[in-house]
């Protein structure tokens, strides 16, 4: 996609760059420098996949003379269609940041005070080496000693191949507990998988907490927005708040946040008392219907039950389980994603899908769909056995912990010093649980207890201000990643290019673990054979190069070939050499691209025609594996495969009740709970937590032009209350928890309830390297308790009780 | 040639993709006052409960622009197909046409010492096939950038089937936003005033050609 164009052609264009710091070049100031020569001013376009939040749509970058100048959407991706929000047309700011990590850095001052030195690769990469000999040494080869986190991304499984498959180690943890793992989980033991919503074609939705205009998801925001208002979909909003999504909303439905199971429960006690669900579907597809049906109905899960605890008027629960049924099975009540909510989620989760399932609408056009997957080639590496490393520490803080640990449980049980064996170090790959995990006192604690705590990253977060070393890592537009392959009822293949060769001393992160790996494989593998025993008895009979070989102890070896040429064999294996051209040079492939693929108008494009898309999988006569089926890389397949592996759920079925999960403790069925339910006393407020269009979690922080459309966090607390409290707007509160205190300023509003205060995840930074971050707002998780749910360990976001005082 | 725009303002969800786009696009100057392209939010309560509208907006390009009007020194002036632009080079800084705007569009580019203002992207959008920084980038696709004067454009396509009406249409400028009226009747009442006026193709257009034939001498080719 190379295109040279004259300097005359681009002055006409009249375009300044924008480039670092912030410095805007004027079209005459280029003038100026270069009046007289003729020369020509490289340009190329170049296809890349946006990193500035988790849903990889597919981008074009504009690159001039070396400098990225422009990203715009790339029309190709169906998923993305077309598209390229605010954070990912800023995304040349997390690019030409200046307060970027450019060297290796090794700590010089106390954890958190930010003194570092600039450091060699070499020199890191020993000072790693020599600390983690000494602990694997004083450890005996437990490998799980050493914990590992990493925030999602296309990288994220390089790096887990080396923590988890070489290194060896079992501790891992990323964004599922403090994200969607009740959801993937109540949505894949319940109706086989997760899914994806078909906002294009469903005629009712229902959105509790879900916040599309605000949480961007494609291709579910774009699809959705379009059709609301009388234009097909008819739209349930149901929050604590009035938000963005809201405002489209046919329905608002306000109601106290941790009460959706109760509003559901209701709901499905409507559709069964007055037989409006879909008889046919649920005879022939649901597993102990009448188990369930027997459950709603004699715990009296009634509107007007469900009224006192929700605050949601019987009658509109009532008009809503009809009209839901009366669309059925084009309705969805949609899945959610970051749904660590309360300690109910998981049976809320379970309860939304079995309300959905009870009007039809699972795998059928307009309904919970789990469309295709395009397969990939193989990229294998032999991971060693390690006699001494031990399980997870975490696994029996909750019924059921996956391979994704519980976050909170996990730091606690560090950070309390109650684990069954020492975690003596940790690595940290693009996240940032400084600010991520709730309660950042005991996160902070956790640090400080470790030995070595490596961080790799691209900004000098919080928690890199916490490490002994940091390594650079490269952002997303300086280098290539695993090519992906994205689920759905379009399918497709991506590819992320190289847009510009790395700055500073940055590298990608297969780089860093070659060399890394290629640091620590002797050493380590000595410390094995001194204590691994059945490493020594094989050595007994055999020869150690075989031996070591054969087992795989050459840590370094996936990462040996350039991620070029692993995306290329995964690649043409499949699909040849002429499909992988087209893959470079377009940045999205799917069988039948050239044809299928139409441009409509500037605002419209045909991916797919309409005969030929996924809608139904039990259709296409294929096995039916929900693994193969998920739409987005938030979703952990192996955590999936674990899950209906373990609790051996019969695929095309609905399942009423888990008697799997009863053995562990666990409600069968949906039940709600008053006990565990938080109530909100006279003075208190329930703090709730949420996303917003322009910022991405806290990693967009930093970003210039991202602040230019929010400066800083406010509290949203009802208007009515502020006038009790004296609260105006920009007045500095006080929020209080059992557990902490932030200083944020007010926005009192009519767009909330009265029983809960909001404000957006993200700020309130405290590492001094980030200039604009610094101090900025406040952080949630400052406030927010670490308490966990029952199931999988999530933590409870929106259970915490708070008090506010201007101050 | 005669540019405008159409948009489809109930589709807009404030993720404001379209404010950056525009500043990567353009280079314009950083700042949160400096904007070229913007969402204007209109929110309250009804009986208590909460409303909010959004208009996304950006410089009309008016007919009748009284930006042009008011420049001494012709900074201020008809771009190709009517498009309302600023000669950096001629602009004196006196504010004049900021203050002459009736929607607020024009601020001071302090890197340029010239006023800026929206170009509707004329480096990109009139190439064949070729729309907005704005228009692309939208997730909901609020926008439709083309020719009013192309009867077979998509946009003349959509304005006949569809009434419309302008902000501020009292000032008389002749206003190029068209602003969709939703065909859902209650989100249509909600997010126009009493005073709006609604008008469709067929009796907006002589208005519009009139306007055009008036002023388009001043239109640079």
């Amino acid at each position: 996609m190379k295109v040279e164009i004259s300097r005359r052609r681009f002055l006409q264009g009249s375009v300044a760059l924008s480039v670092a710091g912030g410095a805007a070049l004027s079209s005459t100031q280029i003038l100026a420098d270069s009046k007289e020569k003729s020369q020509t001013l490289l340009m190329k376009k170049v296809p890349t996949i946006c990193e500035m939040c988790v849903n990889k749509c597919a981008a074009i970058a504009t690159v001039k003379n070396g400098i990225v100048t422009k990203l715009d959407p790339n029309p190709y991706f169906p998923k993305s269609r077309n598209m390229l929000c605010a954070r990912g047309a800023a995304g040349i700011h997390a690019l030409y940041d200046p307060d970027r990590l450019k060297y290796p850095l090794i700590r010089t001052g106390e954890r958190g005070d930010g003194q570092y030195r600039r450091a060699t690769w070499d020199e890191a990469y020993e000072f790693i080496k020599d600390k983690m000999v000494k602990i694997l040494d004083e450890e005996k080869d437990n490998r799980s000693c050493i914990g590992y986190c990493a925030g999602e991304g296309l990288a994220e499984h390089t790096y887990k191949t080396f923590m988890s498959d070489k290194f060896g180690s079992s501790n891992f943890l990323n964004h599922s507990t403090i994200c969607l793992q009740t959801a993937v989980s109540g949505y894949t033991l319940t109706i086989g998988g997760y899914g994806q919503a078909d906002l294009e074609n469903a005629k009712y939705v229902i959105m509790a907490g879900a916040n599309r205009a605000e949480a961007i998801l494609t291709p579910d925001t774009m699809d959705m927005f379009k059709r609301t208002r009388g234009r097909g979909m008819k739209l349930v909003v149901v929050d604590p708040r009035f938000t963005n999504t809201a405002m489209h909303a046919d329905t608002y439905v306000a109601i106290k946040p941790g009460t959706d199971l109760a509003f559901v429960l209701a709901l499905t006690y409507v559709a069964i008392l007055d037989q409006v669900y879909n008889r046919n579907y649920v005879a022939k597809n649901f597993v102990d219907f009448d188990k369930y049906q027997k459950h709603i109905l004699e715990n009296e899960y009634t509107p007007e039950w469900a009224e006192k605890i929700t605050g949601v008027p019987a009658a509109t629960i009532c008009k809503i389980a009809h009209d839901f049924m009366a669309a059925a099975p084009q309705a969805v009540f949609y899945q959610g994603r970051r749904t660590t909510w309360s300690k109910n989620d998981f049976q809320l989760r379970r309860a939304m899908a079995l309300f959905t399932a009870l009007g039809g609408g699972i795998d059928v056009k307009g309904g919970i769909v789990f469309g295709k997957k395009l397969p990939l080639g193989e990229h294998t590496a032999t991971a060693p056995m390690y006699a001494n490393a031990k399980p997870r520490i975490d696994k029996n803080v909750a019924a059921v912990v996956g391979a994704t640990g519980s976050w909170v449980g996990w730091r606690n049980m560090v950070a309390e010093g109650k684990t069954p064996y020492p975690i003596r170090g940790m690595f940290v790959y693009k996240q940032n649980p400084m600010l991520s995990v709730p309660n950042s006192a005991k996160t902070k604690l956790m640090f400080e207890k470790m030995d070595l705590v490596v961080v790799i990253d691209t900004m000098p977060s919080d928690t890199a201000m916490y490490a002994d070393v940091i390594l650079p890592e490269c952002t997303y537009l300086e280098r290539e990643d695993p090519v992906q392959s994205f689920a759905g009822i379009e399918p497709a293949i991506i590819l992320r290019e190289k847009v510009i060769e790395p700055m500073y001393e940055t590298k990608p992160v297969n780089d860093i673990m070659r060399e890394l790996a290629q640091k620590l494989t002797k050493p380590l593998w000595e410390i094995t054979k001194k204590y691994d025993e059945d490493i020594q008895a094989e050595l007994e009979d055999g020869d150690e190069k075989e031996v070591f070989e054969e087992g795989g102890f050459d840590l370094a070896e996936p990462f040996m070939h350039s991620q070029e040429e692993t995306n290329k064999h995964m690649f043409v294996e499949k699909y040849g050499e002429e499909a992988w051209l087209t893959l470079r040079e377009k940045g999205v492939f799917y069988p039948n691209m050239s044809t299928y693929f139409k441009k409509i108008d500037n605002n419209t494009y045909q991916y797919y025609p309409k005969d030929k898309k996924f809608y139904s999988v039990l259709k296409l006569e294929e096995e039916f594996d929900a693994t193969a089926y998920l739409h987005d890389t938030c979703v952990n397949p192996v955590d999936i495969a674990d899950l209906k592996r373990s609790f051996n759920t019969p695929n095309k079925k609905v399942e009423c009740y888990l008697g799997s999960m009863a053995s562990k403790g666990i409600d069968a069925m949906p039940t709600w709970k008053d006990e565990d339910h938080v109530k909100v006393p006279a003075g208190k407020f329930k703090f709730i937590t949420g996303r917003h269009a322009q910022f991405t979690q806290n990693s967009t922080q930093n970003n210039i032009i991202l602040l230019e459309l929010m400066r800083e966090n406010y509290i949203w607390i009802n208007d009515k209350e502020a006038e009790k409290l004296g609260i105006k707007f920009g007045d500095t509160v006080e929020v209080a928890s059992s557990i902490g205190k932030v200083l944020i300023k007010a926005y009192p509003t009519p767009k909330i309830i009265p029983e809960a205060v909001f404000y957006i995840h993200g700020f309130g930074a405290k590492s001094a390297g980030m200039t604009f971050a610094h101090r900025n707002g406040a952080s949630d998780n400052e406030i927010i308790e670490d308490t966990i749910e029952p199931v999988h360990g999530c933590a409870n976001m929106h259970d915490t009780l708070v008090s506010l005082r201007r101050v | 040639m005669n540019y405008a725009m159409a948009l489809d303002y109930q589709n807009c969800i404030n993720c404001k993709a379209c404010e950056v786009a525009c500043k990567e696009e353009n280079g314009v100057q950083l700042g949160a006052d400096k904007q070229r392209i913007w969402v204007g939010v209109v929110e309250g309560t009804i009986f208590g409960k909460p409303f909010a509208n959004l208009y996304p907006a950006q410089c009309n390009h008016c007919i009748d622009a009284p930006c042009v009007s008011v420049c001494p020194t012709f900074a201020s002036h008809f771009a190709e197909g009517g498009i309302v632009k600023v000669d950096a080079h001629k602009c004196i800084l006196c504010k004049g046409c900021m203050e002459a705007c009736p929607y607020d569009a024009r601020f001071v580019d302090d890197t340029m010492v010239a006023v800026d203002k929206c170009t509707f992207c004329d480096h990109r959008s009139l190439e064949e096939g070729g729309t907005t920084a704005c228009q692309t980038t939208c997730p909901t696709k609020v926008r439709l950038f083309g020719d009013l004067d192309d009867e077979n454009s998509d946009l003349v396509k959509l304005l006949k089937t569809k009434r419309f009406f302008f902000q501020k249409e009292y000032t008389g400028t002749l206003p190029k936003l068209f602003y969709i009226l939703p065909d859902d009747e209650a989100y249509a009442k909600q997010s126009v005033s009493h005073n709006t006026i609604i008008h469709t193709w067929a009796d907006i257009k002589p208005l519009y050609d009139e306007a055009r034939t008036r002023r388009s001498k001043e239109w640079k080719k």
